[in-house]
């Protein structure tokens, strides 16, 4: 167990090397030098050349690349010369709100998805199965943004019972916390998107679980349909939900982004986005080793989970 | 072993290799040629409604974008400031845009350039993840252990986010659009085929070819990408749905292809102007082909996945 838990993390610290070697790679294809941003387009090269030279840019690749690991290794992401800040201070910032987005969104979904599949595995075949299918395969094939869209023409537009844009007055997590209608869009699109991924592969691993044997032995002892749903077949069937919970960090950053900037929330997909207009690599690539570095947390933890959670894998 | 039925065991009577063999035809019963996999799980295909309707959609979809502009007429590079936003009517079935552009016209040249991108990039997808993936899964060993762990490296980095942030310099055209989406989504294809490759390269048919002296180079051609194919088409009809939504995203970020050329993730960057001001058409008649085509390759990845599916086949 605990080797495994040692193999898995060894794994994991050399996919997050291979991770910020890819992210070099990319900003010093896209921009091998933030000298023109910091000294404007007009620079003369020689002041480039000298600025290069006294922040360590004329260094070869690897030593280049070695400081970046360095920077990396004690959470400094460098600098954002667009916004004339460093990126460490813009994460920690806006991650609250981004967060709370996401785990929001991601609890809602857990609430709707967990009782929903289980529902339609027990009544398999049912019209209210056919309905739920074809609903969450709708979804599923829906982007984010024109969900978001739909439910703000619904209640924003028609119904002005929720605003359209959550307000420029949420400037904190807490903020984001005590409005919670400003948030309850954002926060259903989000949820609704993954609900329709979570659903399918939560009423297939329960239609698995219904098949197995301790669940005709409880059957046969006699107890009742809700105790057997709740005490046998929930814990089983929930097992796989782990694993996808880890699996779903990439799709929920990407959620964020599109949902931010939708509904104009503040956090970091919103800050992505003006990134991606201003040029802002060092942001970008920033960004992208965070959500990199938060995948493989992610799916170390749910590794370590499932291994914990279910005896089989454990002693196995 | 070599010569089985070379020659005639018993005088007269037809054996193995002969032309009249078997001498007698079966009897009885219902007797049915046994058909080759492949056919088998196109029966299995097309007996699925779901599959039907998802084929259905696409062919559809394809003759709307592609032989529709050559019915209904419309002028997509010309901007007319006077006939901006109107409601449909007659002559413009859809309405107008911002723009002045016909709106179903507009549609049908965004379906043609999601179709092209989304079938592109998911080719090229899987050529680099079908020729990653057998290469890593005959070498074996440590060669093996690194490739996989660059692909480790690359499926946990967010594919949307790098590609946006390529996207800001290179997605002017189709083509450029379709490398950038298929040059960051082959890691998937490749882990498939290279574990197709390390189950089917101990299977006897291998063996006995490597044994008959046949080269890498035909194993790899004629028995292992043959045999993996199956997992490989299942996994392009997913990507093409992928690639349709990640373009219809960078499309809606403003980051898609250059105007005036027109895509369903551009039409509906302005959405959100559109339904403040009511224009509905603007938005929904795009959004729901968006939907409905991400379905269409849904349903079909689902359907070949149960019909390649031996285990879920009935017979």
């Amino acid at each position: 167990m605990t080797g495994y838990i040692v193999r898995r993390m060894i794994v994991a610290v050399i996919v997050t090397i291979g991770i910020a070697a890819i992210t070099f790679l990319l900003l010093h294809a896209l921009a091998a030098s933030p000298a023109n941003a910091v000294l404007g387009e007009k620079a003369t090269p020689q002041a480039i050349a000298a600025w290069n030279r006294e922040h360590g840019y004329d260094r070869s690749l690897i030593a280049q690349f070695g400081s970046y690991l360095g920077d990396l290794a004690q959470l400094n992401f460098g600098r954002s010369y667009k916004l004339g800040q460093s990126i460490s201070a813009l994460f920690s910032e806006n991650a609250g709100r981004s967060a709370y987005l996401s785990g929001a969104s991601l609890v809602l979904a857990l609430i709707v998805a967990i009782p929903l599949g289980i529902a339609q595995a027990v009544k398999r075949n049912s019209p209210g199965d056919y309905i739920a299918t074809t609903l969450s395969f709708t979804l599923y094939a829906m982007p984010s943004f024109f969900l978001g869209l739909i439910l703000i023409q619904l209640f924003a537009l028609d119904l002005h019972v929720l605003p359209a844009l959550v307000s420029d007055n949420i400037t904190t997590t807490w903020g984001a916390v005590t409005h919670p209608d400003q948030l309850l869009l954002p926060v259903v699109t989000l949820a609704a998107v993954t609900v329709a991924s979570f659903s399918r592969y939560m009423r297939s691993s329960a239609l698995d679980a219904l098949a197995q044997d301790y669940i005709r032995l409880a059957r046969a002892k006699g107890l009742s349909q809700r105790v057997v749903l709740t005490r046998h077949l929930l814990r089983n069937a929930c097992l796989p939900m782990i694993t996808l919970i880890g699996l779903s960090i990439p799709a929920l950053l990407a959620g964020n982004l599109f949902v931010e900037v939708l509904f104009n929330y503040q956090g970091l997909g919103l800050l992505f986005y003006n990134a991606l207009g201003n040029e802002d690599y060092p942001y970008l690539l920033a960004y992208i080793v965070l959500g990199g570095v938060l995948t493989v947390i992610g799916n170390l933890i749910a590794d370590i989970a499932v291994t914990v959670a279910d005896p089989r894998i454990r002693l196995g | 072993m070599a010569d089985l039925g070379a020659e005639p065991l018993i005088e007269g009577v037809p054996h193995f290799g002969s032309p009249n063999f078997p001498a007698t035809a079966p009897e009885g019963g219902e007797v049915q040629v046994i058909s080759s996999g492949w056919k088998l799980a196109l029966r299995e295909f097309f007996s699925n409604r779901l599959a039907i309707l998802g084929l259905v959609i696409i062919v559809f979809f394809v003759l709307f974008c592609f032989v529709g502009p050559l019915v209904y007429h419309t002028d997509q590079t010309n901007t007319n400031p006077l006939f901006t936003d109107l409601a449909p009517t007659g002559g413009h079935v859809l309405g107008t845009d911002d723009n002045g552009f016909d709106e179903l016209g507009r549609i049908m040249a965004g379906g043609q350039t999601a179709l092209e991108i989304g079938f592109l990039a998911s080719f090229i997808a899987t050529v680099i993840g079908t020729l990653y993936g057998a290469t890593s899964g005959l070498a074996g060993g440590l060669v093996d252990g690194i490739l996989m762990r660059i692909v480790d490296v690359l499926l946990a980095i967010p594919y949307l986010f790098v590609v946006l942030v390529l996207a800001t310099k290179y997605s002017a055209t189709v083509i450029e659009e379709s490398l950038i989406l298929g040059l960051f989504s082959w890691q998937v294809s490749a882990r498939l085929v290279r574990g197709e490759v390390l189950t089917l390269r101990v299977r006897d048919f291998v063996v006995a070819a490597r044994l008959m002296g046949a080269s890498r180079r035909r194993i790899v051609v004629r028995h292992l990408i043959p045999n993996a194919l199956s997992v490989v088409i299942v996994n392009v009809t997913f990507q093409v749905a992928d690639a349709i939504l990640a373009l219809a995203g960078l499309g809606f970020l403003g980051f898609g292809l250059q105007y005036p050329a027109a895509s369903w993730g551009d039409m509906l960057g302005g959405a959100q102007n559109a339904i403040a001001n009511g224009y509905w058409w603007l938005v929904y008649p795009v959004g729901g082909c968006l939907v409905l085509v991400v379905m269409a390759c849904n349903l079909i990845g689902d359907a070949l996945r149960d019909a390649f599916d031996v285990r879920l086949r009935r017979r």
